[in-house]
């Protein structure tokens, strides 16, 4: 019992991570139908800056807090500069993402060195609760409580305010958006750097989690949140989550009781999906 | 029966036999066999490329696993150089199964995805290339895991100069086997499939037939490329599997130029060049280090401006735009 | 008679296909201008090229004396025209409220008078509020995209073929509505359904193969057979 229940949380501290790098992007691609490879690349910056200003500091909410701005700034960067020149073309967005996405992460080694870095949870969080039999770490309830937290906020925005159902409105239609007198290159900026922003925050709540961070996640990272977004279905939000949530608890059960598979689990969770459901689980309706 | 071939010539076939020809003779002149190492790499890569290219270029198809067709070309030859006997029977029986285990993966890979929209082929091939990744590591019996293997190859191959000579005559007839294809109405179909999809299919032609096609030549020519990778290695490990690979192969087709062959031809030695020569600066000046920033800011702007590569934009100076604005064509949704 | 909305000599492409090849029409303030024409004819991407969803290649829109052509959707929406498109566009997961509220760009007085006013028209949108768009009926979907074209004070209407697809009874009530709005706006209507247009417009414009072929008040129209006949395949 206690085991399972370990399992459960490290399995969703995980796919908490993974759904707030995802989130952004599954938005990015339902409002303008963009796809881009480089999401990695400011999940790794959010990583490097924050932990950055976290050795110099020693304060780890300032450390989140670089990290968001960091996120910001690239956002709006990548989008000006990559994203705009290819806007309608698949092809050419995955082809030039992808090459930003190196460029960044040789950025990386550039800026803060090409060795890998460790990273300790703040004193405040480190440490672990004993309820009964279970333990359970610190560090993992706060990315639990985060994620969930900010799941809520960027739902209610969605469900409740009239930017959200502008948001939503123009991942089912944009031109008819913009024929309310919406300008969406300008909605879909925002949703951009705020994307951007989140795989940033996830890069930072990551780096003590998994004890080290190392440029080459850029890539890694950017293809899970793919394998993420493609699960969850192209362009659903709530989607994303329960993607992710399900690829971290598969990841948590799977590296203990068939560590072998442990590194296809991802991989084999998307061909499921993708050869039974290829529309992902859940569907955005037009 | 020569008469014949030579008036089927066109001048371009002609310049192509000649660069050949240049090639062939150039390993008696350069006798080193770091040299010849290294231009034979940039044969098999280019072979590799052209393969990527069938894809990428004259179809519009991308991939992000292409790797799995290099690495189970090269493992398929590893394990049966290694297994069996290094003889020439065997290694023609290694070619055979690397042949039709690419096939049979591309043809199942392509069935799935190639009628969905173009980015389930590339997540598909990306994740079928990390499952066999993560089996040459962990089927440690087989593969000996991420530390791979030496092994025997054939007696006559082992000279650096008859590797560089058989790659040469692969890639040679590769390229015009592949240039034959492409130019044929098969070739003129997958054209017209990258240009407008839904034209084609109102057309009459069925496109996921031909889809699947191109992605079993593609993966067959790959896999080819693997085996003679192997050969002129002739040491495995995990690396053939990896996403450097395809990234690699990618940069050479957009570089070079898609939809050209001879572009990825090209692609395939400036990079493989870069690889060798940029890194070699490394103390000269750090950004040399990091020579990843310099050619990704390079194919960044390809991508943006030239769309065609080298020998693309250059034949489309030369004929006046005749070669389709194919990556700047406008595709929503 | 003073016109809110003329073009001269519009051209347009779709991709490389020549659409448009020379459309000429005004629309009087106050009134409803209806074209017309077959399939195919160009009349819905008149009216994406007017709305910018299309690009002029050639030629002037000018709406309340100022040239539009070109311009991006947004900007055009905001000088004052509204666009019910021929698919309605209405978005499926957002329920009725939501679609409406997505459109209104304030919420004041004003325009909550507006839309009260409307929903007065189209009961059945206040009985199914919280529905999805998505699950309404065919009439009441284009009920909901003629009320969200209208809550915001727009000057002009673009009403791409009201009557598409719908009951005939389902089609006197919508058509019931645009009488009442005429009232209050001028409209643009491209309308098939020759009984519907007969009724509720003022003058009409005949686009063939591109071009605006003919036009003239609706009631000569009526009594011209010939023409009808010849352009409109209505005997």
């Amino acid at each position: 019992m206690d085991l399972i229940a370990s399992l459960t949380v490290n399995g969703l501290a995980t796919g908490m991570l993974i759904f707030l790098l995802a989130a952004g992007l599954t938005l990015i691609f339902g409002l303008m139908s963009v796809l881009n490879f480089a999401h990695g690349g400011l999940f790794i910056w959010g990583a490097y800056a924050g932990v950055w200003i976290y050795y110099v500091t020693n304060s780890f909410l300032l450390a989140i807090i670089v990290a968001i701005v960091t996120g910001l700034v690239l956002g709006l960067i990548t989008e000006r500069l990559i994203i705009r020149p290819v806007y309608g073309n698949h092809i050419q967005q995955i082809l030039i993402t992808l090459g930003f996405m190196l460029v960044l992460q040789e950025l990386i080694k550039v800026a803060f060195g090409p060795d890998q870095k460790a990273v300790h949870p703040p004193a405040w969080l480190e440490g672990s609760f004993q309820m009964g039999d279970v333990i359970l770490i610190k560090y993992r309830l706060f990315i639990i409580a985060i994620g969930f937290l900010l799941f809520l906020t960027i739902y209610l925005i969605l469900k409740k305010t009239r930017i959200g159902l502008i948001v939503r409105a123009g991942v089912m239609d944009r031109e008819m958006v913009q024929t309310l007198g919406i300008n969406i290159r300008f909605v879909f900026m925002a949703v951009f750097m705020v994307g951007a922003a989140l795989a940033a925050l996830s890069g930072v709540l990551h780096a003590p989690y998994s004890g080290v961070i190392y440029a080459e996640m850029g890539l890694e990272f950017s293809i899970l949140a793919f394998i993420v977004v493609v699960i969850g279905g192209m362009g659903s939000f709530t989607g994303s989550l329960f993607a992710a949530i399900l690829v971290g608890l598969a990841q948590a059960f799977m590296a203990y009781y068939v560590p072998a598979l442990s590194l296809a689990v991802n991989m084999l969770i998307m061909t499921v999906v993708l050869i039974f459901r290829p529309q992902g689980l859940f569907k955005v309706k037009g | 029966m020569i008469g014949v071939i030579l008036k089927s010539m066109t001048k371009s076939n002609l310049i192509y036999l000649g660069v050949s020809a240049i090639l062939l003779i150039l390993p008696f002149i350069l006798t080193g066999r770091s040299v010849q190492f290294m231009i034979t790499q940039i044969f098999i890569f280019a072979i590799f490329a052209m393969s990527y290219d069938l894809l990428l270029g004259y179809t519009g198809i991308i991939s992000f696993g292409h790797a799995m067709f290099f690495g189970i070309g090269a493992y398929t030859t590893a394990i049966f150089m290694d297994r069996f006997d290094a003889s020439f029977g065997a290694l023609l029986i290694a070619i055979l199964v690397a042949v039709l285990f690419a096939a049979i993966v591309s043809f199942i890979v392509g069935i799935l995805t190639l009628r969905l929209k173009s980015h389930f082929y590339a997540m598909l091939t990306l994740a079928f290339a990390g499952l066999f990744l993560v089996a040459a590591e962990k089927w440690r019996t087989l593969t000996k895991g991420n530390d791979g293997f030496t092994f025997k190859v054939p007696e006559f191959l082992r000279d650096s100069t008859t590797i560089y000579i058989v790659s040469l005559i692969c890639l040679v007839l590769i390229f015009f086997g592949l240039r034959r294809m492409t130019q044929s109405p098969f070739g003129r179909v997958l054209v017209a499939i990258r240009e407008n999809e839904e034209r084609t299919v109102s057309l009459g032609f069925k496109v996921l037939h031909y889809k699947v096609m191109v992605s079993v030549v593609s993966g067959v020519v790959a896999s080819f490329a693997g085996v003679l990778y192997m050969l002129s290695l002739r040491f495995v490990n995990t690396s053939v599997f990896h996403t450097d690979v395809t990234i690699d192969v990618l940069l050479m087709t957009i570089i070079g130029g898609v939809g050209t062959l001879v572009g990825p031809i090209l692609g395939a030695a400036l990079i493989e060049l870069a690889h060798h020569w940029i890194s070699g600066l490394a103390n000269v000046h750090w950004i040399f280090e990091r020579w990843i920033i310099l050619y990704g800011t390079v194919y960044i702007l390809v991508v943006i401006f030239f769309p065609l590569g080298i020998v693309g934009t250059i034949r489309s100076k030369l004929s006046g735009g005749s070669m389709q604005k194919m990556l700047s064509k406008k595709k929503a949704g | 008679m003073s016109s809110l909305l003329k073009l001269s000599q519009v051209e347009a492409y779709i991709q490389q296909f020549h659409i448009l090849h020379d459309i000429n029409f005004e629309v009087p303030k106050g009134e409803v201008t209806v074209l017309l024409g077959r399939n195919g004819a160009g009349k819905t991407t008149t009216l994406r090229t007017i709305m910018g969803l299309n690009p002029v290649s050639k030629g002037s829109v000018v709406f309340k004396n100022e040239d539009i052509s070109n311009l991006k959707p947004h900007l055009i929406a905001n000088k004052g025209i509204g666009y019910v498109p021929e698919d309605q566009g209405i978005f499926g997961d957002l329920t009725v409220g939501e679609n409406l509220r997505v459109a209104m760009k304030r919420e004041d007085q004003e325009t909550t008078e507006r839309l009260d006013w409307i929903l007065d028209l189209f009961p059945d949108l206040k009985k199914f509020w919280k529905k999805p768009g998505g699950q309404l009926s065919g009439g009441q979907k284009q009920m909901l995209a003629i009320a969200r074209a209208y809550v915001n004070e727009n000057d002009l209407l673009l009403i791409d073929e009201p009557s598409k697809g719908l009951a005939p009874i389902v089609v006197e009530k919508v058509m019931e509505t645009i009488l009442q709005m005429k009232e209050k706006t001028t409209i643009l209507l491209v309308e098939q359904n020759f009984l519907m247009a007969s009724k509720i417009g003022d003058r009409f414009y005949i686009i063939d193969d591109g071009q605006t072929v003919h036009n003239g008040l609706m009631g000569e129209l009526k009594q011209d057979k010939a023409l009808m006949k010849k352009y409109l395949g209505v005997s």
